[in-house]
Protein backbone atom coordinates (compact mmCIF):
# COMPACT_ATOMS: atom_id res chain seq x y z
CA UNK A 1 0.00 0.00 0.00
CA UNK A 2 1.38 3.70 -1.33
CA UNK A 3 1.89 5.91 1.61
CA UNK A 4 -1.73 7.85 2.45
CA UNK A 5 -2.68 11.43 4.06
CA UNK A 6 -4.09 11.44 7.64
CA UNK A 7 -5.26 14.30 9.42
CA UNK A 8 -6.06 14.84 12.75
CA UNK A 9 -6.33 18.61 15.14
CA UNK A 10 -3.39 18.75 16.87
CA UNK A 11 -3.19 21.70 19.45
CA UNK A 12 -6.04 22.94 17.99
CA UNK A 13 -5.06 23.02 14.49
CA UNK A 14 -6.11 20.98 11.57
CA UNK A 15 -3.14 19.17 10.53
CA UNK A 16 -2.38 16.57 7.41
CA UNK A 17 0.54 14.21 6.96
CA UNK A 18 1.64 11.64 4.71
CA UNK A 19 2.36 8.19 6.12
CA UNK A 20 3.90 4.95 5.25
CA UNK A 21 1.80 2.16 7.01
CA UNK A 22 2.08 2.24 10.94
CA UNK A 23 3.75 5.06 11.48
CA UNK A 24 3.84 6.10 15.23
CA UNK A 25 1.93 9.41 16.22
CA UNK A 26 5.48 10.31 17.73
CA UNK A 27 7.38 9.88 15.46
CA UNK A 28 5.24 12.22 13.34
CA UNK A 29 5.08 14.67 16.07
CA UNK A 30 9.00 14.83 16.12
CA UNK A 31 9.78 14.23 12.83
CA UNK A 32 7.34 15.55 10.25
CA UNK A 33 5.17 17.94 12.24
CA UNK A 34 8.43 19.51 14.69
CA UNK A 35 6.72 19.09 17.82
CA UNK A 36 9.56 17.75 19.63
CA UNK A 37 8.22 18.16 23.27
CA UNK A 38 7.49 15.01 22.90
CA UNK A 39 10.13 12.85 23.84
CA UNK A 40 10.96 9.59 22.34
CA UNK A 41 12.41 7.08 25.68
CA UNK A 42 11.94 3.09 25.83
CA UNK A 43 9.28 3.39 22.49
CA UNK A 44 7.91 0.16 24.86
CA UNK A 45 4.81 1.85 26.23
CA UNK A 46 7.25 1.53 29.46
CA UNK A 47 8.26 4.85 30.41
CA UNK A 48 5.70 7.64 29.77
CA UNK A 49 8.29 9.90 28.27
CA UNK A 50 5.88 10.45 25.05
CA UNK A 51 2.39 10.79 26.41
CA UNK A 52 -0.27 12.80 25.18
CA UNK A 53 -3.90 13.46 25.33
CA UNK A 54 -6.19 12.36 22.86
CA UNK A 55 -9.51 13.74 22.85
CA UNK A 56 -8.74 14.37 26.31
CA UNK A 57 -7.36 10.96 27.75
CA UNK A 58 -3.34 10.09 28.21
CA UNK A 59 -2.09 7.47 25.39
CA UNK A 60 1.38 6.63 24.96
CA UNK A 61 2.35 8.25 21.32
CA UNK A 62 5.20 5.56 20.66
CA UNK A 63 2.53 3.02 20.32
CA UNK A 64 -0.21 4.80 18.34
CA UNK A 65 -0.28 4.37 14.73
CA UNK A 66 -0.87 7.84 13.04
CA UNK A 67 -4.11 6.44 11.36
CA UNK A 68 -5.76 5.45 15.04
CA UNK A 69 -5.79 9.13 15.61
CA UNK A 70 -7.36 10.22 12.10
CA UNK A 71 -10.43 12.82 12.99
CA UNK A 72 -9.26 12.77 16.98
CA UNK A 73 -7.65 15.49 19.34
CA UNK A 74 -4.68 15.67 19.75
CA UNK A 75 -2.92 17.40 22.57
CA UNK A 76 0.71 17.72 23.39
CA UNK A 77 3.16 20.08 25.57
CA UNK A 78 3.22 22.17 23.02
CA UNK A 79 -0.45 22.72 22.87
CA UNK A 80 -0.59 23.58 26.36
CA UNK A 81 1.63 26.01 26.72
CA UNK A 82 1.24 29.79 26.36
CA UNK A 83 2.57 32.04 23.53
CA UNK A 84 4.00 34.25 27.06
CA UNK A 85 5.05 32.52 29.82
CA UNK A 86 3.68 29.02 31.33
CA UNK A 87 0.66 27.78 32.08
CA UNK A 88 -0.20 26.77 36.20
CA UNK A 89 0.77 23.13 35.77
CA UNK A 90 4.29 24.01 34.07
CA UNK A 91 4.89 27.18 36.58
CA UNK A 92 4.12 24.36 39.52
CA UNK A 93 6.68 22.14 38.32
CA UNK A 94 9.20 25.11 38.37
CA UNK A 95 8.08 25.88 41.34
CA UNK A 96 8.96 22.93 43.32
CA UNK A 97 12.06 21.31 41.47
CA UNK A 98 10.01 19.17 40.18
CA UNK A 99 12.20 17.97 37.16
CA UNK A 100 16.25 17.50 36.63
CA UNK A 101 17.12 16.77 33.28
CA UNK A 102 13.44 17.08 32.23
CA UNK A 103 13.32 14.39 29.80
CA UNK A 104 10.45 12.90 31.65
CA UNK A 105 8.69 16.57 31.98
CA UNK A 106 6.48 16.70 28.86
CA UNK A 107 5.23 13.56 29.60
CA UNK A 108 4.48 14.24 33.72
CA UNK A 109 3.12 17.74 32.95
CA UNK A 110 0.67 15.82 30.23
CA UNK A 111 -0.42 13.03 32.34
CA UNK A 112 -0.71 15.92 34.87
CA UNK A 113 -2.92 17.82 32.78
CA UNK A 114 -5.05 15.00 32.22
CA UNK A 115 -5.34 14.26 36.15
CA UNK A 116 -6.37 17.66 37.14
CA UNK A 117 -8.48 17.81 34.49
CA UNK A 118 -10.55 14.63 35.68
CA UNK A 119 -9.62 15.10 39.80
CA UNK A 120 -9.63 18.59 40.12
CA UNK A 121 -7.99 18.06 43.62
CA UNK A 122 -6.24 14.45 43.83
CA UNK A 123 -4.90 13.11 47.15
CA UNK A 124 -0.98 12.55 47.32
CA UNK A 125 -1.72 9.03 46.87
CA UNK A 126 -4.24 9.67 43.69
CA UNK A 127 -1.75 11.44 42.04
CA UNK A 128 0.83 8.59 42.29
CA UNK A 129 -1.28 6.16 41.32
CA UNK A 130 -2.03 8.36 37.89
CA UNK A 131 1.74 8.88 37.51
CA UNK A 132 1.91 4.70 37.84
CA UNK A 133 2.95 4.63 33.95
CA UNK A 134 5.49 7.32 33.94
CA UNK A 135 9.06 7.48 35.00
CA UNK A 136 11.66 9.87 36.63
CA UNK A 137 14.96 8.70 36.96
CA UNK A 138 16.27 11.78 38.57
CA UNK A 139 14.03 13.62 41.32
CA UNK A 140 12.47 10.45 43.20
CA UNK A 141 8.86 11.31 42.78
CA UNK A 142 8.17 13.59 45.36
CA UNK A 143 8.69 17.21 43.76
CA UNK A 144 6.69 16.09 41.11
CA UNK A 145 3.65 14.74 43.58
CA UNK A 146 4.27 18.66 45.16
CA UNK A 147 3.94 20.27 41.80
CA UNK A 148 0.59 18.47 41.29
CA UNK A 149 -0.62 19.71 44.40
CA UNK A 150 0.59 23.07 43.55
CA UNK A 151 -1.13 22.96 40.39
CA UNK A 152 -3.97 21.91 41.69
CA UNK A 153 -3.87 24.71 44.81
CA UNK A 154 -3.18 27.01 42.21
CA UNK A 155 -6.27 26.24 39.81
CA UNK A 156 -8.90 25.86 42.78
CA UNK A 157 -7.45 28.75 44.96
CA UNK A 158 -6.64 26.39 48.25
CA UNK A 159 -4.47 28.58 49.99
CA UNK A 160 -3.51 25.73 52.45
CA UNK A 161 -1.68 24.05 49.26
CA UNK A 162 0.48 26.55 48.27
CA UNK A 163 3.59 26.15 46.11
CA UNK A 164 5.86 28.16 47.68
CA UNK A 165 5.63 26.22 51.15
CA UNK A 166 7.82 22.71 50.61
CA UNK A 167 5.86 20.54 52.56
CA UNK A 168 7.44 18.47 55.53
CA UNK A 169 8.12 15.03 53.73
CA UNK A 170 10.33 13.93 57.03
CA UNK A 171 7.94 11.47 57.87
CA UNK A 172 7.96 9.58 54.74
CA UNK A 173 9.99 7.42 53.42
CA UNK B 1 10.82 -4.61 6.07
CA UNK B 2 8.07 -2.21 6.71
CA UNK B 3 4.39 -2.56 7.07
CA UNK B 4 2.97 -2.52 3.58
CA UNK B 5 -0.80 -2.46 4.53
CA UNK B 6 -2.39 -0.95 7.61
CA UNK B 7 -5.99 -2.20 7.67
CA UNK B 8 -8.76 -0.55 10.11
CA UNK B 9 -11.83 -2.19 8.88
CA UNK B 10 -14.97 0.14 10.52
CA UNK B 11 -17.47 -2.65 11.04
CA UNK B 12 -17.42 -5.91 12.34
CA UNK B 13 -18.21 -7.94 8.62
CA UNK B 14 -15.81 -5.92 7.52
CA UNK B 15 -12.98 -6.92 9.42
CA UNK B 16 -14.39 -10.51 9.08
CA UNK B 17 -13.83 -9.97 5.25
CA UNK B 18 -10.76 -8.99 5.37
CA UNK B 19 -9.18 -12.06 8.05
CA UNK B 20 -11.08 -14.44 5.26
CA UNK B 21 -9.98 -12.59 2.01
CA UNK B 22 -5.67 -12.07 3.47
CA UNK B 23 -5.52 -15.22 5.96
CA UNK B 24 -3.12 -16.05 8.79
CA UNK B 25 -0.64 -13.66 7.66
CA UNK B 26 -2.98 -10.68 8.58
CA UNK B 27 -1.81 -9.67 12.08
CA UNK B 28 -4.72 -8.72 14.04
CA UNK B 29 -3.66 -5.95 16.27
CA UNK B 30 -6.61 -3.73 18.84
CA UNK B 31 -4.97 -1.12 21.52
CA UNK B 32 -1.20 -2.30 20.08
CA UNK B 33 0.09 -2.18 23.57
CA UNK B 34 1.49 -5.52 22.85
CA UNK B 35 2.18 -5.50 19.12
CA UNK B 36 3.64 -2.21 18.58
CA UNK B 37 6.32 -2.64 21.03
CA UNK B 38 7.17 -5.72 18.95
CA UNK B 39 7.38 -3.55 15.56
CA UNK B 40 9.12 -0.37 17.07
CA UNK B 41 12.01 -2.61 17.79
CA UNK B 42 11.59 -5.29 15.10
CA UNK B 43 11.39 -7.92 16.81
CA UNK B 44 8.17 -8.56 14.68
CA UNK B 45 7.48 -7.52 10.92
CA UNK B 46 4.39 -8.51 9.72
CA UNK B 47 3.55 -7.36 6.18
CA UNK B 48 -0.32 -6.91 6.54
CA UNK B 49 -1.96 -5.78 9.70
CA UNK B 50 -5.32 -4.96 10.92
CA UNK B 51 -6.57 -2.74 13.67
CA UNK B 52 -9.58 -2.85 15.45
CA UNK B 53 -9.63 0.55 17.09
CA UNK B 54 -12.53 1.58 14.74
CA UNK B 55 -14.28 -1.75 14.37
CA UNK B 56 -17.61 -1.14 16.56
CA UNK B 57 -16.50 -3.31 19.12
CA UNK B 58 -16.36 -1.75 21.95
CA UNK B 59 -19.65 -2.51 23.35
CA UNK B 60 -20.09 -3.08 27.53
CA UNK B 61 -23.69 -4.18 28.56
CA UNK B 62 -25.13 -6.20 31.46
CA UNK B 63 -26.91 -9.56 30.04
CA UNK B 64 -29.02 -11.60 31.88
CA UNK B 65 -27.09 -11.16 35.25
CA UNK B 66 -24.07 -11.02 34.08
CA UNK B 67 -21.88 -8.91 31.56
CA UNK B 68 -21.14 -8.85 27.49
CA UNK B 69 -17.60 -7.34 27.20
CA UNK B 70 -17.06 -6.13 23.53
CA UNK B 71 -12.94 -7.14 22.41
CA UNK B 72 -12.14 -4.16 22.11
CA UNK B 73 -13.38 -2.71 25.62
CA UNK B 74 -10.39 -0.67 27.06
CA UNK B 75 -8.86 -1.85 30.07
CA UNK B 76 -10.37 1.82 31.37
CA UNK B 77 -14.07 0.84 30.59
CA UNK B 78 -12.99 -1.97 32.43
CA UNK B 79 -12.28 -0.34 35.33
CA UNK B 80 -15.03 2.22 35.07
CA UNK B 81 -17.82 -0.42 34.74
CA UNK B 82 -19.64 -1.47 38.43
CA UNK B 83 -21.48 -4.49 37.53
CA UNK B 84 -18.10 -6.85 38.24
CA UNK B 85 -16.67 -5.32 40.64
CA UNK B 86 -13.46 -7.94 40.63
CA UNK B 87 -13.10 -7.19 37.31
CA UNK B 88 -12.64 -3.48 37.93
CA UNK B 89 -10.05 -4.44 40.48
CA UNK B 90 -7.85 -6.26 38.19
CA UNK B 91 -7.78 -3.92 35.50
CA UNK B 92 -7.03 -1.23 38.15
CA UNK B 93 -3.76 -3.13 38.69
CA UNK B 94 -2.74 -3.99 35.18
CA UNK B 95 -0.67 -1.25 33.34
CA UNK B 96 -0.35 2.35 34.17
CA UNK B 97 -3.41 4.65 33.15
CA UNK B 98 -2.46 5.99 29.74
CA UNK B 99 -1.72 1.99 28.43
CA UNK B 100 -5.26 1.09 29.84
CA UNK B 101 -6.13 3.88 27.67
CA UNK B 102 -5.06 2.11 24.98
CA UNK B 103 -5.29 -2.53 26.29
CA UNK B 104 -8.28 -3.90 25.55
CA UNK B 105 -9.87 -6.86 27.39
CA UNK B 106 -9.93 -8.90 23.84
CA UNK B 107 -6.20 -8.19 23.50
CA UNK B 108 -5.50 -9.38 26.98
CA UNK B 109 -6.33 -12.81 26.03
CA UNK B 110 -3.60 -12.63 23.97
CA UNK B 111 -1.00 -11.17 26.01
CA UNK B 112 1.63 -13.54 27.17
CA UNK B 113 2.88 -14.29 30.84
CA UNK B 114 3.59 -12.71 33.00
CA UNK B 115 1.30 -10.38 31.35
CA UNK B 116 -2.57 -10.93 30.99
CA UNK B 117 -3.98 -10.21 34.30
CA UNK B 118 -7.63 -9.63 33.21
CA UNK B 119 -7.38 -13.28 32.00
CA UNK B 120 -6.79 -14.74 35.23
CA UNK B 121 -9.86 -13.06 37.01
CA UNK B 122 -11.99 -13.74 33.70
CA UNK B 123 -11.24 -17.35 34.02
CA UNK B 124 -12.37 -17.24 37.91
CA UNK B 125 -15.39 -15.86 36.59
CA UNK B 126 -16.39 -19.06 34.22
CA UNK B 127 -16.00 -16.53 31.49
CA UNK B 128 -16.79 -17.41 27.43
CA UNK B 129 -15.12 -16.12 24.51
CA UNK B 130 -17.08 -15.62 21.38
CA UNK B 131 -15.34 -15.79 18.16
CA UNK B 132 -16.87 -15.20 14.86
CA UNK B 133 -15.42 -15.75 11.75
CA UNK B 134 -17.31 -14.46 8.31
CA UNK B 135 -19.46 -17.83 8.07
CA UNK B 136 -20.25 -18.82 11.86
CA UNK B 137 -20.01 -18.29 15.37
CA UNK B 138 -19.01 -20.33 18.32
CA UNK B 139 -18.51 -19.79 22.07
CA UNK B 140 -16.30 -21.48 24.01
CA UNK B 141 -14.98 -21.12 27.41
CA UNK B 142 -11.65 -19.16 28.12
CA UNK B 143 -9.97 -22.60 29.96
CA UNK B 144 -10.09 -23.58 26.23
CA UNK B 145 -9.10 -20.80 24.43
CA UNK B 146 -5.97 -20.73 25.71
CA UNK B 147 -3.97 -23.61 24.59
CA UNK B 148 -0.40 -22.73 25.38
CA UNK B 149 2.57 -19.76 25.19
CA UNK B 150 0.81 -17.26 22.70
CA UNK B 151 -1.32 -19.91 21.32
CA UNK B 152 -4.99 -20.21 21.09
CA UNK B 153 -7.95 -21.79 19.96
CA UNK B 154 -8.64 -19.59 16.69
CA UNK B 155 -9.00 -20.86 13.68
CA UNK B 156 -7.78 -19.07 10.19
CA UNK B 157 -10.56 -16.47 10.14
CA UNK B 158 -11.88 -16.60 13.27
CA UNK B 159 -11.96 -13.38 15.25
CA UNK B 160 -12.84 -12.91 18.95
CA UNK B 161 -15.54 -10.31 19.11
CA UNK B 162 -16.57 -10.06 23.02
CA UNK B 163 -16.08 -11.88 26.46
CA UNK B 164 -19.16 -13.11 28.27
CA UNK B 165 -19.19 -13.23 32.10
CA UNK B 166 -21.91 -14.93 33.04
CA UNK B 167 -24.21 -14.21 36.38
CA UNK B 168 -21.86 -16.43 38.73
CA UNK B 169 -22.20 -16.79 42.11
CA UNK B 170 -20.18 -16.79 44.86
CA UNK B 171 -17.18 -14.23 46.65
CA UNK B 172 -14.21 -13.67 44.80
CA UNK B 173 -10.65 -12.58 45.89
CA UNK B 174 -7.97 -10.95 43.55
CA UNK B 175 -4.42 -10.40 44.78
CA UNK B 176 -1.82 -9.71 42.47
CA UNK B 177 1.84 -9.28 43.51
CA UNK B 178 4.30 -7.75 41.50
CA UNK B 179 7.50 -5.81 42.41
CA UNK B 180 6.45 -2.65 42.51
CA UNK B 181 2.78 -1.42 43.39
CA UNK B 182 1.79 0.01 39.94
CA UNK B 183 2.45 -0.84 36.19
CA UNK B 184 4.75 -3.83 37.26
CA UNK B 185 4.50 -7.47 35.53
CA UNK B 186 3.26 -9.92 37.80
CA UNK B 187 5.44 -12.33 40.09
CA UNK B 188 2.35 -13.86 40.28
CA UNK B 189 -1.92 -13.03 40.22
CA UNK B 190 -4.48 -14.93 42.04
CA UNK B 191 -8.35 -14.74 41.33
CA UNK B 192 -10.66 -17.10 43.65
CA UNK B 193 -14.09 -17.60 43.86
CA UNK B 194 -15.76 -19.60 46.29
CA UNK B 195 -19.70 -20.44 46.64
CA UNK B 196 -20.82 -21.65 49.89
CA UNK B 197 -24.22 -23.15 51.43
CA UNK B 198 -24.59 -22.76 54.94
CA UNK B 199 -20.76 -23.58 55.84
CA UNK B 200 -19.65 -26.08 53.33
CA UNK B 201 -17.96 -24.79 49.44
CA UNK B 202 -20.15 -26.03 46.88
CA UNK B 203 -18.14 -24.91 44.07
CA UNK B 204 -14.66 -23.19 43.70
CA UNK B 205 -12.21 -21.70 40.97
CA UNK B 206 -8.78 -20.70 41.89
CA UNK B 207 -7.25 -19.45 38.68
CA UNK B 208 -3.38 -18.29 38.60
CA UNK B 209 -1.12 -15.82 35.74
CA UNK B 210 2.37 -15.73 35.17
CA UNK B 211 2.89 -19.44 36.72
CA UNK B 212 2.33 -21.13 33.65
CA UNK B 213 1.99 -20.45 29.63
CA UNK B 214 -1.32 -18.79 29.84
CA UNK B 215 -3.93 -18.21 33.07
CA UNK B 216 -4.78 -21.45 34.30
CA UNK B 217 -7.14 -23.12 36.82
CA UNK B 218 -5.47 -24.98 39.73
CA UNK B 219 -8.02 -27.36 39.43
CA UNK B 220 -6.45 -29.74 42.23
CA UNK B 221 -6.56 -27.17 44.58
CA UNK B 222 -10.21 -26.25 43.59
CA UNK B 223 -10.87 -30.12 44.76
CA UNK B 224 -9.61 -29.68 47.79
CA UNK B 225 -11.75 -26.69 48.73
CA UNK B 226 -15.44 -28.16 47.72
CA UNK B 227 -16.86 -29.51 50.09
CA UNK B 228 -14.19 -27.62 53.13
CA UNK B 229 -15.60 -25.06 55.75
CA UNK B 230 -13.24 -23.38 54.32
CA UNK B 231 -10.76 -24.23 58.07
CA UNK B 232 -6.96 -23.42 57.82
CA UNK B 233 -6.23 -26.97 57.09
CA UNK B 234 -8.34 -26.81 53.84
CA UNK B 235 -6.61 -23.85 52.88
CA UNK B 236 -3.19 -24.51 53.66
CA UNK B 237 -3.96 -28.09 51.96
CA UNK B 238 -5.15 -25.76 48.70
CA UNK B 239 -2.27 -23.54 48.48
CA UNK B 240 0.26 -26.27 48.72
CA UNK B 241 -1.95 -28.11 45.86
CA UNK B 242 -1.80 -24.90 43.67
CA UNK B 243 1.94 -24.60 44.03
CA UNK B 244 2.43 -27.81 43.24
CA UNK B 245 0.43 -27.91 39.98
CA UNK B 246 1.31 -24.60 38.63
CA UNK B 247 4.07 -24.80 36.10
CA UNK B 248 6.06 -21.50 36.57
CA UNK B 249 9.05 -20.07 35.04
CA UNK B 250 12.33 -17.81 35.17
CA UNK B 251 12.56 -14.67 33.87
CA UNK B 252 13.71 -11.09 35.10
CA UNK B 253 11.11 -10.73 37.05
CA UNK B 254 11.21 -13.69 39.25
CA UNK B 255 12.54 -17.30 39.19
CA UNK B 256 10.16 -20.21 38.81
CA UNK B 257 11.05 -21.03 42.26
CA UNK B 258 9.81 -17.66 43.83
CA UNK B 259 7.01 -17.61 41.80
CA UNK B 260 5.56 -21.04 42.97
CA UNK B 261 6.61 -20.10 46.71
CA UNK B 262 4.44 -16.90 46.39
CA UNK B 263 1.85 -19.05 44.45
CA UNK B 264 2.07 -20.95 48.34
CA UNK B 265 1.51 -17.66 49.54
CA UNK B 266 -0.83 -15.88 48.05
CA UNK B 267 -3.97 -18.29 47.18
CA UNK B 268 -3.56 -18.73 51.33
CA UNK B 269 -4.37 -14.93 51.46
CA UNK B 270 -6.87 -14.88 48.83
CA UNK B 271 -8.76 -17.82 51.00
CA UNK B 272 -7.73 -16.56 54.30
CA UNK B 273 -9.57 -13.29 53.16
CA UNK B 274 -13.05 -15.24 51.84
CA UNK B 275 -12.75 -17.08 55.37
CA UNK B 276 -13.55 -14.33 57.43
CA UNK B 277 -16.78 -14.32 59.09
CA UNK B 278 -17.89 -11.10 57.60
CA UNK B 279 -17.77 -11.34 54.26
CA UNK B 280 -15.90 -8.70 52.28
CA UNK B 281 -17.14 -7.68 49.22
CA UNK B 282 -20.11 -9.28 47.37
CA UNK B 283 -18.51 -10.67 44.16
Amino acid sequence: MASRIVSFELCGREVEVLVKPMTTLQFVLRNQLGYTGTKEGCRQGGCGSCTVLVDGEPMMSCLLPVEDVAGRRVTTIEGITPVEGLAPIQQAFVDTNAFQCGYCTPGMVMLTTALLDHNPAPSREEAVEALGGNVCRCTGYAPIIDAIEAASASATGDATRDAGVMPDRSGER
Amino acid sequence: MTVADYFLPRSLPEALELLREHGPSLLVMAGGTVTMPLINEGISLPRQVMGLRFAGLDGLEPVDGGLRIGATVTLTGLLRQRHVPMLAQAARRTASWSIRNMGTVGGNLFTPPPGGDVAVALLALDAQVEVRSRDASRTLPLSEFQTGFMTTALEPGELVTGIGVPAVAGETAYLKFGRKEANTPSVVTVAVRVRREEDRVVDARVALGAVGPHALRASRAEAILVGSSLDPGAIDEAAEAAAAECDPFDDGVASAWYRRAMVRLFVRRALEGLAQPVAVEGR
